[in-house]
This record gives C-alpha cells, sequence and structure tokens, in this order.
C-alpha cells in the first residue's frame, strides 16, 4: 500500500484507539499506570517513525514489511520505555505491544478496508473520521494523564523537629522530611506506593517496618537505635537508596532486612552505609539487587543472600565483618560481582570468609577483591563455585 | 420521469460499480450492456492468449471492499496459509478460474441479471435534472464504463491474411511472428514456443520490465496528488509514459525464452520477415475518438479534452456536466485522466467508489 502521510498518521491514530483502549482495561482494576504510559509511547513512536522515516523511504510498503517494522518499533519501545522509566513488567508490556501490532494489522488489512472501501486508494486516510480519531485518542490521554495526576499520593512534608512515633503510613503518600526531622519510635509502613524520603529514624522495634506493600520506596533515610532491625521489609517490594543504618552497640540486630518477599517483584538495596549488627544486609527468599552498599564492623555476616533467594550482589564495599563478609547460602542463586571485601575476621562460626557460597548455593563470581580475609572464596557443603572470566 | 442510476457497459467495469453501489445500499441500479455474462469480452480474450494467471495481486477482484481479497478466499478454501503469504509479499497472482469463479459468485450475488438491460447505448444527451440515455429513460446520475474502444493493428497488417491479433481465438504456425513488446506479447511468445513454434519477436524497443502497468503509488492519493496537479502537458507524457508496453519482471518469462534461444525457436528482430503466421501483441486502439458513444458526447456537450483524453475531475466525473444533483462519470480505460490504472480492476474501483459516494450523497436521492 502507497500511504500519504496523513494516512499513515490516521492509520496510527486508529490502531492507537483500540491499544489505548485495551491498556486502559488493563490499568484500571489494577490501579496501575504502565499501559497507559506504554500505549502513549508506542504511538509517540509510532508517529514520529510514520513522519520522518516511514513516509520518506517506503512510498510503497508491501505487507510483509510491517515485521521488522514491528521489530524496531518494539526495539524503540523497549529503549525509550527504560530511559523514561517507565516501570512495565517485561511480560505484560510485550503482550500489550504484540496486541497493538496485531490491531494494527488486522485494522489495516481488513477492518479499514472493509468500513472504508476507498481506504487504500487514499492512501489510509480517513476522511472526516481521521481528525475525530486523533481528538479522541488526545481526549483520552490527557484525561488518563489528569486521573493519575490525581491519583498521584499526596505529599507530606516533615517539619524540622522531633516527632514522636511510632508513625504509621497506611495509605499511599509520600513523605518528605525536611532538614533536621526526625521520628522517635520507628515508622510502619502498611500500604502500596509509600515514599519516605530524607527522614532520621531514632529508635522504635524496628526502625522501618515494611509489611504487605509495593512500590515503598526509601530514599536518604537515616536509621539508628533500633532494637532489632534497622529496615525490616517483610512480604514487601522495596526500593531503598542512599541510606545510613547505624546498629552498633547491638550485637544481633540486621541492618536491612528483606525476607519472604519472592512473590513481590524485586528489591533493590542501593548506595547505603550500615555498620554494626549481626548482619549487614540480608535477604531470604526474596528476589533483590544489592548495589554500591557499604556495610562494616558486623558480628556475623556481612551482606547475606540466603534461603532459597535470588540476586545479585555488586560494587559493594564489605569491612571487618566477623565470620564472613559476603554469604550466598541455602539452595540461593548469587551473582556476586566487583566488590571489594577487607579486614574479615574469624567470627563464632566461620573462619573469615571472603566470600563464602553455602549448602546447595550456586553463585557466578567475577571481578571481586579480597583483602585481609583469611577464608577467601570458598563453596561447602554442596555448593557451587562459577567463576566469570572478567 | 427521472430515474435514479444507470450504468452504461455490462462488462467488468460496469459489475464493479454496480456492486459497489448494492453494497453501498442504492438498489434501483440500471445496467445497459450487450452481454448477460459481465466477463464474456475478459474471457474471451485470456482465453485467446492462454492466460492461467492474473496480472494483478490479491486486490484485482471485483467485489466492492478491498479485503477479503481473492488470496483470502483461496486460503480459506485450501485451508492453506500460502497464498496469504504470497499476498503479503506482492506475490500472488490468482488463477484466471479464480477470478472468472468470483465474477459468478458477485454477479449471483449482486443480481446483475435482473439488473441488466440488453441494449447498446449509443448516446448520452445531458437534460435537465439527469441524461437521457438514447431515448431509454432520464437518469441522475450516469456512469459510462465502455471498455476499450477496439483492438489496434498495425496499418499494414489490417489486410494481411496471416495476421490474427493476439486477442482473438487462434492457433500457431510452425513459424510465428509476434508484434508487441508488452503483456500480450509475452505471454504469446511463450503459448507459440509450448505449442513447438519457431517465434519472433517483432518490436523496435526492449519491452519494460514492471510488475504492475504503472508505479505502485499512482494506485493512491500518494501519488494521484501530484498527478492531478502536474500541468496539462506534463499529464499528457506521463500518460504516454505509463501506456509503453511491458510485462513483469521473473524467470518464469526469462528461462524459457533463454532455453529457446539457444535452441535456435526465438529471436527478436525490428522487421516482420515473413513467418507464416503474425499475432499482434499490440493491444487496443487508444483515445476516445475510437469509441463512438465518446465521441459523439465530447462532440455535443463540447466537453474539454486533452490528445486522447477527456478532461475529467480527479473523481473521475465530467466536470460540467456534474452538479450536486447530477453525475456524469466515466471508468475503465477512458478515465485515465483521473486514474492512469483506470483499465485496471484497481482503476474500475476507484471510479466506481467515487461515482457511488457521489449518488449516495445526493441530497434528491
Amino acid at each position: 500500500m502507497s500511504y500519504t502521510l496523513r494516512g499513515r498518521l490516521e492509520s496510527r491514530v486508529a490502531a492507537a484507539t483500540l491499544t489505548l483502549v485495551l491498556a486502559v482495561a488493563l490499568a484500571a482494576p489494577q490501579r496501575t499506570w504502565w499501559p497507559v504510559e506504554l500505549a502513549a509511547l508506542m504511538t509517540v513512536v509510532g508517529l514520529v517513525l510514520d513522519a520522518e522515516v516511514y513516509h520518506r523511504l517506503l512510498p510503497y510498503q508491501p505487507g510483509w514489511v510491517a515485521l521488522p517494522l514491528g521489530a524496531l518499533e518494539l526495539a524503540l519501545v523497549v529503549t525509550a520505555a527504560r530511559a523514561l522509566g517507565i516501570a512495565a513488567p517485561l511480560g505484560p508490556a510485550l503482550a500489550l505491544f504484540g496486541a497493538g501490532w496485531l490491531v494494527a494489522q488486522l485494522l489495516g488489512h481488513a477492518a479499514l478496508p472493509r468500513l472504508r472501501l476507498s481506504y487504500a486508494a487514499d492512501g489510509g486516510e480517513l476522511g472526516r473520521a481521521g481528525p475525530a480519531l486523533a481528538v479522541g485518542v488526545l481526549v483520552v490521554f490527557a484525561c488518563s494523564g489528569g486521573v493519575a495526576w490525581a491519583q498521584r499520593p499526596p505529599t507530606v512534608h516533615l517539619a524540622a523537629g522531633v516527632h514522636q512515633g511510632p508513625l504509621v503510613i497506611d495509605r499511599s503518600e509520600r513523605l518528605v522530611g525536611e532538614t533536621g526531622a526526625v521520628v522517635r519510635g520507628g515508622i510502619v509502613i502498611r500500604s502500596d506506593d509509600v515514599t519516605v524520603r530524607n527522614v532520621t529514624v531514632l529508635g522504635g522495634d524496628d526502625g522501618i517496618d515494611v509489611t504487605g506493600a509495593n512500590g515503598v520506596v526509601l530514599d536518604g533515610v537515616t536509621i539508628s537505635g533500633a532494637r532489632l532491625d534497622g529496615i525490616h521489609v517483610r512480604d514487601s517490594s522495596v526500593t531503598i537508596r542512599d541510606c545510613a543504618v547505624d546498629s552498633l552497640g547491638n550485637r544481633w540486630a540486621q541492618g536491612i532486612d528483606i525476607s519472604f518477599s519472592m512473590a513481590r517483584a524485586p528489591s533493590t538495596v542501593e548506595g547505603c552505609s550500615v555498620v554494626g549488627g549481626r548482619e549487614g544486609i540480608v535477604v531470604h527468599t526474596t528476589h533483590a539487587m544489592l548495589l554500591r552498599n557499604r556495610v562494616s564492623r558486623t558480628s556475623s555476616y556481612g551482606i547475606s543472600l540466603t534461603e532459597m533467594s535470588m540476586g545479585g550482589i555488586a560494587s559493594n564495599d564489605v569491612h571487618g565483618a566477623q565470620g564472613v563478609a559476603i554469604y550466598c547460602g541455602d539452595n540461593s542463586e548469587c551473582e556476586i560481582d566487583d566488590n571489594v571485601v577487607t579486614g574479615t575476621e574469624p567470627g563464632a562460626d566461620w573462619n573469615g570468609y571472603g566470600i563464602l557460597v553455602h549448602y546447595n548455593s550456586h553463585a557466578t563470581v567475577r571481578g571481586n577483591r579480597l583483602v585481609s580475609s583469611p577464608g577467601g572464596i570458598k563453596a561447602l557443603a554442596n555448593a557451587q563455585i562459577e567463576t566469570k572470566r572478567e | 420521469m427521472t430515474e435514479r442510476v444507470a450504468i452504461v457497459g455490462g462488462g467488468l467495469g460496469g459489475l464493479v460499480a454496480y456492486a459497489t453501489l448494492r453494497h453501498l445500499g442504492v438498489d434501483d441500479v440500471t445496467v445497459f450492456g450487450t452481454d448477460i455474462d459481465p466477463a464474456a469480452v475478459w474471457r474471451e480474450r485470456a482465453a485467446a492468449i492462454r492466460q492461467r494467471f492474473m496480472r494483478s495481486e490479491s486486490d484485482g477482484h471485483v467485489a466492492p471492499a478491498s479485503f477479503p481479497g481473492l488470496a483470502v478466499r483461496a486460503a480459506l478454501r485450501s485451508g492453506s496459509p500460502g497464498p496469504l503469504l504470497r499476498s503479503v509479499a506482492d506475490r500472488y497472482h490468482p488463477p484466471v478460474e479464480d477470478f472468472l469463479a468470483h465474477v459468478g459468485e458477485v454477479r449471483e450475488r449482486t443480481a446483475w441479471d435482473d439488473a441488466l438491460v440488453r441494449a447498446r447505448v449509443a448516446r448520452v444527451v445531458a437534460v435537465d435534472d439527469g441524461f437521457d440515455l438514447d431515448g431509454r429513460g432520464v437518469f441522475r446520475h450516469v456512469l459510462i464504463a465502455p471498455g476499450h474502444p477496439g483492438l489496434a493493428r498495425p496499418d499494414e497488417l489490417e489486410r494481411d491474411p496471416r495476421a490474427v491479433h493476439a486477442y482473438e481465438p487462434h492457433e500457431y504456425a510452425e513459424d510465428v511472428e509476434v508484434v508487441g513488446a508488452g503483456m500480450a506479447a509475452a505471454t504469446e511468445w511463450l503459448n507459440a514456443l509450448d505449442a513447438g513454434s519457431t517465434v519472433t519477436s517483432v518490436r523496435r524497443r526492449e519491452p519494460e520490465r514492471r510488475p504492475l502497468n504503472l508505479p505502485r503509488t499512482l494506485f493512491s492519493r500518494r501519488g494521484l496528488v501530484g498527478f492531478h496537479r502536474a500541468p496539462r502537458a506534463e499529464r499528457i507524457g506521463l500518460l504516454r509514459r505509463y501506456s509503453a508496453p511491458s510485462y513483469p519482471p521473473g524467470r518464469q518469462w526469462d528461462e524459457p525464452l533463454e532455453r529457446a534461444a539457444d535452441e535456435g525457436r526465438f529471436r527478436v528482430a525490428p522487421e516482420l520477415n515473413g513467418a507464416g503466421q503474425v499475432i499482434c501483441a499490440t493491444g487496443f486502439k487508444r483515445g476516445f475518438r475510437h469509441d463512438p458513444l465518446l465521441a459523439r458526447l465530447v462532440g455535443e456537450h463540447e466537453l474539454e479534452t486533452a490528445e486522447d483524453w477527456i478532461v475529467l475531475a480527479p473523481d473521475s466525473t465530467v466536470p460540467t456536466l456534474t452538479d450536486p444533483r447530477r453525475t456524469l462519470a466515466l471508468a475503465g480505460v477512458p478515465a485515465q485522466w483521473a486514474f492512469p490504472a483506470a483499465d485496471t480492476l484497481a482503476g474500475m474501483k476507484y471510479a466506481a467508489r467515487r461515482f457511488a459516494a457521489k449518488v449516495v450523497a445526493c441530497p434528491t436521492r
């Protein structure tokens, strides 16, 4: 078919309309916006390609060309989605893209030629329906954007000074601390889509307790003096960035403990500084990425991924652990890359291992630097270490 | 009393227009033609050149909507995706018998036989609110689809007893000369070689090799906008260039010819050399002046012309005889001023759809 520019754009918008309906149908019950964001991105990428590339390079487009063009658009949409931080799960996102592509093919080759007899001879133009469709799509996108904006979690500003806790957050919100904002007695999070930023927490059973929640972000929090864990996560998906956890003086505490969350989306701990306690960062039965953290002076494990966990431990700095600096244990799958381990000492249970892979676990190991860690890198109890090339 | 819609011409162009009108809910249509079978002329010509496959692709059919085309129908019938896959690669050429069977289906489904009045309309005259068709009634909207005005033969072969036109029934002599370089000529080279003849291709220039007669962009608005905007002289030049004979590229054409050339059974010559049979694969007469109905229409209504062509609006209507209350449109080869590929099935649909749109939009319907 030989599309005119207007025909390409109108046909694209017509297909986008149905994709958008599908996206809204996906988004509405889950109260998640990635389908609408992805549909918008697909439409924008398609329109730009239509105007800037396809119209110039393809005066005539045989049917089979839809396949390579679809692959190109998929690659661009995936790249753009990552760049824009659209949090779309891969499988459903691919399904939505595939459905959109299929809808476009069925529309262009079957439905529109039947509905509008001169569709092909008009170069894909839709007559008066074209602008109406474009307006309709714009309205739906605008309304979706408006609804998304209206449903954004409210922001609560925590003034400087000490606030008596425990502070319980049981709705979606953003808690942003002004400089010097302190909560004494801990923060308890029981809702999805909660962000806590720039807040210092003193004391409490756990410094921050997250249970049964998705999409929780802890950004720039500082925690000290908790009786149990600094950050305690159960059955949740969290992103923890640039935190500081001080468990000094509490030999049995965990700095950050994320456990029993395998059914949730992966969690991330990145750029945190954890000092003291029994274990610095520990993950049980969870999919997690532990990146660029600094862990020091723990009484047993520095960083531990255990009990059928999966994940990566990369670019961390672990100093002065007593027993094991980095541990992958109990049927876990770990990728341990580019960490620096120094000054590991023999502890009560273990003999000062830099990296220990234990009990049916499997770890790939690459680019780690161990200094003054007498146990070195070791696999025990039917565990396996695979050393990757640099 | 003014009736509503008439189609002058009972061939494939007339059937396409009739089916399109019926599809859009216009039921009171009268068709004037001389043969009850809309494919009669086409069938005879296709049989004469032993054509087995259509040159056109999936959209080369007479149904009003492009979808489903013959490829989809063949895939459904055979349970194989092969026709669809060839169609998306522009490689599906429906067998002639499939096409003719499809014409029969459309003819039956649309009750074509009931709408046909077996008569040759020799004169169309504009009157108040319509057109008088040779005294057979006054119709508000008229589409003229007269087909090709006759077979073209070189003057020197007009009375030569050895000569037969490719589109007339014929067998092959031992020594055959084929005049021409288009699709019919290429088909006749292979036919005659298959029949065991020695073949001379008489031509003065190398034939063009194109998948279709015209660039594909000219089948849609993408190419048509530029064509419609072109100055008259340029437009005439384009139409002449597009009329140059051509046949598709492909091994199915080249290999038999190369093999026959190696065996000394096929050669190219610029002049006739006295063979026992001369096949004129020279196509059709060109220009409205060869069609008595059109020539009279132009003369009596002083219609604007450009050399061989009647000047039409982009929607295939005659501008001076079309207004919101009445329509005179052309379809088929005389509509090339609006759509260069007017003599193809796609071209017939182009004219038919625009004519039907005028009828549907007419405030006096």
